[in-house]
């Protein structure tokens, strides 16, 4: 099927329009919950940071800790995996639903062919998508790191500031976009591929997307360790 | 302008569904394909757009045979055939005119204005002025029926594979769908095929009939020819009297 | 509606860019504001600085490390830093990198010049370049703790080896040629020689020979600290075998001489005076050897020989006649 998308991405006329509509759907509307999960995880990073460095560790590590952690792991792990139920879900629930009420046939009987009229926009949205609510999802993960350092832990700005600048690599923010555009790609290709094998009515449009929201997850965390021993 | 169906064979895995069926639909007619649920009549008529493809034998539209067509020429046989399915299969996403008008999108000789006419005409043409601004959900069974039909002759088809199109509608609706399908036929002189077990509205829009039984065809014949035949099978299925074929089994 | 929600995507993708591009600029410490000058400077090695470091003047932080790079030559490292265009540096300054924490951050500090021995700083072959130098890192100092503390094991194993059976047996049997000597005077004595008249020029020299004995004896216990470490316990013990073997000869011609006693008795105090002071000390404890002879029994056999010795001569003084009789009658 990537394939096939990869096939019809000459038909330009047929996706371009269709991708706006899906970076709205999987990017921007995905923005509010990633920057939930990103905000709690900043707050909870900070405070055990904290916890953990009582005594020899200087306070400005929960800076090193928050930053690093955000941008390497957390960042695009926790965002991925929020978007792989989100997105996943929705991709395949709604393709799914489209197969088992012969909506895909009825675009191929209109001269759409199906995979350039939605598979080429889903899986470009995500591709592009992901790599954007990562971004914000990391700054906010900081950005809420830094106040609970700041409110709660009795730290200056400057110290956070120093620990997470300290060891900041601008590698690292290369290697978050990289896993957030992988994750994209492979959460939108895998909710297509199972959205399109659905059969048998309203219970296969359940199976297929619990199969891609399940299959989806374990290929982030792969893909996730893939990368750190690739590029790490 | 004909439609040939020769020897169909078709399986999904190890169940054959189609075992050499053949029919024909012949220019400015309406073939009514008669057979039971899962006979194998929604497989016939996807074989004849191109999306699936025969395991053996072929289908013939305008002497092209559709599963050795390329993918542009498949388009644009697929421009010439307009298919109303069984639940309508209406774009969810889409107003009901922007739904009429997707394959017009397709054809470069509709500017956006002409397309705009044209759906118009089209929901005139099946009673459905002034809800082309509608979603699909806001739609009745019946107004969805006719909305798929609108959709299904927007590209000006040659002929109009119509999948039990009236299924699950109360009788008043189904005489409107039936009278439709008729006034597809004169006014717009396409060919169609209309599969369906609805014997009541089958007769009201058949010019030829053609049955599937057990993959096979069992009988091609006019109207008149139906109502006269022997053949058990094909009297139990249009009087709805099972104990024909037990007896003769 | 349509518009306003695909407006809402470029929002969202231009904050998003906005974000990366600038977060990561701003992490990397690159100041938007603000003039900055880069300068440079080299190094023998760099410990762990890395591009992103502090740089500082004084304690305070006024840029960054930008790039650490190997010289084409592969002899120096030169660092370049982005600094605070509008610092002025102290005259003659100098680079050295740090570790700022124990967790591996070094800084960049640019200092005046004379805190640290200029020639330890990688001198730039051209103008306008910094000399700089990187104090050790921690596992340079553990290797050389390392290095100290296998050198100290080296050493203790030779002290050992030195004073292992050998050593023991040599000291061993210059307390026994000691105790000897003791013996045959004792003997000779209670031999009553018949004639003490004839004293001879050769008593006197023997007299004189076995304080030169004594004499080098306790040279020689006194300067076995120092030869300890130059491992010339070797030249130690030849010395004592040489006292004792003076002893010996002292005792072989005490018998054929018949010196005159007294004066000789005299000369033999001064002698043991210094035998016993040595001993003594030994058995204090006193110095290296002192200590490392600590064995008892080594100890009291020394001590018992040299109070026979003392008794003897005590006793030699206190009753002449009682020894001397037979030769004077």
């Amino acid at each position: 099927m990537i394939w096939r998308a990869g096939a019809a991405l000459k038909e330009v006329d047929v996706w371009l329009g269709l991708t706006l509509r899906q970076m709205t759907k999987i990017g921007v509307d995905s923005v509010p919950i990633a920057l939930f999960i990103a905000m709690f995880t900043g707050i909870v990073l900070a405070l055990q940071a904290s916890y953990t460095f009582t005594g020899a560790i200087p306070l400005y590590f929960v800076g090193v800790l928050v930053g690093k952690t955000m941008m390497l792991e957390l960042g695009p792990v926790l965002t991925g995996l929020a978007l792989a139920g989100r997105v996943g879900a929705n991709i395949s629930a709604e393709l799914g639903t489209m197969k088992v009420t012969e909506q895909i046939d009825a675009l191929e009987t209109m001269a759409y062919p199906p995979v350039a009229y939605l598979v080429v926009p889903r899986i470009l949205a995500g591709i592009i998508m992901f790599p954007i609510v990562t971004a914000l999802a990391i700054g906010m993960g900081i950005g809420a790191g830094w106040l609970t350092a700041l409110q709660l832990l009795d730290m200056s700005t400057y110290e956070f500031m120093h620990g997470l600048t300290l060891f900041f690599l601008p590698f690292d923010v290369f290697f978050a976009m990289i896993k957030a555009t992988s994750f994209g790609f492979m959460v939108t290709s895998i909710g297509c591929f199972y959205g399109f094998q659905t059969r048998g009515g309203a219970e296969g449009v359940g199976r297929s997307t619990t199969q891609a929201v399940v299959i989806s997850s374990m290929v982030i965390l792969v893909l996730d360790a893939f990368w750190a021993v690739t590029l790490l | 302008m004909s439609i040939e169906i020769r020897d169909l064979h078709k399986a999904f895995g190890s169940k054959e569904v189609l075992r050499g069926f053949s029919a024909t639909a012949r220019d400015g007619e309406t073939l009514v394909i008669l057979g039971g649920s899962g006979s194998g009549k929604s497989v016939t008529l996807k074989h004849v757009v191109g999306l699936l493809d025969p395991d053996r034998g072929e289908v013939l539209v305008d002497g092209d045979r559709v599963d050795s067509l390329g993918q542009a020429e498949l388009y644009a046989l697929r421009r010439k055939v307009g298919y109303v399915f069984q639940f309508a299969a209406l774009f969810d996403s889409l107003t009901v005119a922007e739904n009429v008008g997707m394959g017009l999108q397709r054809m470069k000789e509709y500017t956006p204005a002409d397309r705009e006419r044209r759906v118009e005409e089209c929901l005139d043409l099946v009673d459905l002025e002034g809800f082309g601004s509608r979603m699909p959900a806001e739609l009745s069974g019946g107004q969805r029926k006719r909305a798929g039909i609108a959709r299904a002759i927007a590209t000006e088809p040659d002929y109009l594979l119509y999948d039990e199109p009236t299924t699950g509608l109360d009788p008043l609706t189904r005489a409107v769908i039936d009278r439709l399908i008729n006034r597809m036929k004169e006014e717009l002189r396409v060919t169609g095929i209309v599969i369906t077990h609805d014997m009541e509205s089958a007769f009201r829009v058949a010019d030829r009939f053609a049955m599937i039984h057990e993959g096979r065809q069992q009988f091609e014949g006019s109207p008149e020819e139906i109502r006269e035949t022997r053949d058990p099978v094909v009297r139990a299925f249009i009087e709805g009297r099972p104990e024909l074929i037990e007896e003769v089994g | 509606m349509k518009e306003s929600r695909d407006a809402l995507v470029g929002v969202v993708i231009v904050a998003a860019l906005l974000l990366i591009g600038f977060g990561t600029l701003w992490l990397q410490g690159v100041s938007l504001t603000g003039e900055r000058v880069d300068i440079e400077a080299v190094f023998e090695r760099v410990g762990q600085i890395q591009p992103g470091s502090d740089v500082k003047l004084r304690g305070v932080r006024i840029g960054r490390v930008r790039s650490v790079e190997v010289e084409p030559d592969g002899e120096l490292v030169r660092l370049v830093l982005r600094i605070d265009g509008e610092v002025t540096l102290p005259e003659g300054a100098v680079v050295v990198l740090s570790p700022e924490s124990m967790f591996g951050d070094w800084q960049a500090e640019i200092q005046p010049p004379g805190v640290y021995p200029a020639q330890r700083f990688s001198q730039p072959r051209e103008e306008g370049t910094l000399p700089g130098y990187s104090l050790p890192d921690i596992s340079e100092l553990t290797a050389a703790a390392d290095d100290i503390s296998e050198n100290l094991g080296i050493l203790t194993e030779r002290v050992g080896i030195a004073f292992s059976d050998e050593t023991a047996r040599n000291i061993a049997s210059l307390i026994e040629n000691v105790e000897e000597v003791t013996e045959r005077l004792s003997e000779l004595v209670s031999q009553q020689a018949t004639s003490f008249t004839d004293v001879t020029d050769e008593v006197t020299r023997a007299t004189r020979s076995i304080g030169q004995a004594a004499e080098d004896a306790r040279i020689s216990f006194g300067r076995i600290d120092d030869l300890l470490a130059r491992e010339e316990l070797g030249e130690t013990l030849d010395d004592l075998a040489v006292v004792s073997a003076n002893l010996r000869e002292l005792s072989g011609e005490f018998r054929e001489t018949n010196t005159e006693v007294r004066q000789m008795a005299a000369r033999m105090d001064t002698t043991f005076a210094s035998l016993s002071r040595i001993t003594s000390e030994l058995e204090a404890g006193e110095g290296t050897l002192g200590r490392l002879l600590q064995d008892p029994t080594m100890a009291a056999e020394l001590e018992s020989t040299v109070i026979e010795l003392n008794l003897l001569l005590a006793d030699i003084r206190e009753n002449p006649r009682r020894y001397l009789r037979l030769s004077i009658f």
